[in-house]
């Protein structure tokens, strides 16, 4: 029995590998039912922007971890605004973990983010807005503290302003110090704000 | 003199969330730990034995209903689970749920809030209700 599964796998693989590597035929081989085959498919799609689209389709319906991996680092490495926006897609997913996922790799792509971040941040969806914020914990973007602040200053909801100002606690410098007092008068009765502006307040009073 | 405290794991990547939790609930006497993700998480718990979790459904690496879905078929003594969230929407309220939480709360969390739940669900029967 063994044996027979060994030697059905081989077939597959073979098969699979002899296909095109072009776009369509790597497209093609991203349904293919070897995970090994479409990992080695989202891996040499990297060269083609072109295929971000099949990227996140794939995404949404892919189950084998390595192979959403490879997926997110393709993205990542072909990492320009058609990529960014495929990210920006699984945002919105249901899927924590895919969220999530999308949130850790445009961390990486400051430069392609850079220019939608302000978008994000006016997004109509709160849970966006706050996924935007956790995307700055690591962007590295000479614009980070100012968008913070701006998140603070303008969001009338309550749970983006707590992700920035505890972003604002480990980035924030005196800067941000008027509109974190600001901040802890318009949520006066949240101690979560109060507690967050407060630790913010004093960081940036040590540093 | 004093009994032994009930253990309680936060389980949230924020550094500013878990302080704030840790000052809430040592301050009413509970014991807390903490972890940054759901593996963070998992390892902790087959090594301490825990009273309670709080568990943020965000996270990087693994979220809070993987790592529910994780501990809950785990051979070791169960115990209850707070899920916590920004989403206040039902669909995530029933993944909470279905995952292995006994509550789902919504951020931002006040102090008496989330001292209730604690208490209630430290003090059902076999930490179920």
């Amino acid at each position: 029995m063994a044996i027979v599964k060994r030697v059905q796998t081989k077939t597959v693989d073979s098969d699979e590998r002899s296909r095109p590597r072009d776009l369509a035929g790597l497209v093609v081989n991203l349904e293919a039912p070897n995970a090994t085959a479409r990992r080695w498919a989202v891996r040499d799609l990297a060269q083609f922007s072109e295929a971000v689209p099949a990227l996140v389709e794939r995404l949404e319906i892919e189950t084998d971890a390595t192979v959403r991996e490879a997926i997110f680092m393709t993205l990542t490495e072909i990492g320009d605004a058609t990529a960014v926006q495929g990210l920006v897609k699984c945002l919105r997913s249901e899927e924590a973990a895919l969220r999530n996922e999308a949130i850790e790799a445009m961390k990486h792509l400051p430069d392609a983010v850079a220019p939608i971040m302000a978008g994000l941040l006016a997004d109509p969806v709160p849970d966006v807005r706050i996924f935007a914020v956790n995307i700055l914990e690591s962007l590295r973007h000479p614009d980070v503290e100012k968008w913070l602040i701006e998140v603070i200053s303008e969001d009338s909801q309550v749970n983006v302003c707590a992700t920035a100002v505890d972003l604002l606690g480990e980035v924030g410098t005196e800067a941000a110090i008027g509109q974190l007092e600001a901040l802890k008068r318009r949520f006066a009765d949240e101690p979560y704000i109060l507690f967050a502006a407060d630790l913010a307040l004093r960081r940036i009073g040590e540093a | 003199m004093s009994l032994t405290l009930k253990r309680i794991l936060v389980v949230d990547d924020a550094a500013t969330v878990r302080m704030y939790h840790r000052s809430i609930l040592e301050g009413a006497g509970y014991a807390v730990e903490e972890a940054i993700n759901g593996i963070e998480a998992l390892e902790k718990a087959l090594t301490l034995p825990f009273d309670l979790y709080l568990v943020d459904v965000n996270m990087p690496k693994q979220d809070g209903y993987g790592f529910l879905r994780e501990l809950r078929r785990q051979d070791i003594p169960q115990a209850p689970a707070v899920m916590i969230s920004t989403e206040a929407e039902g669909r995530d309220r029933a993944r909470a749920y279905e995952s292995g939480a006994n509550f789902y709360l919504v951020k931002p969390i006040k102090p008496e809030e989330l001292l209730a739940h604690c208490r209630l669900l430290l003090n059902a029967p076999g930490g179920t209700l």
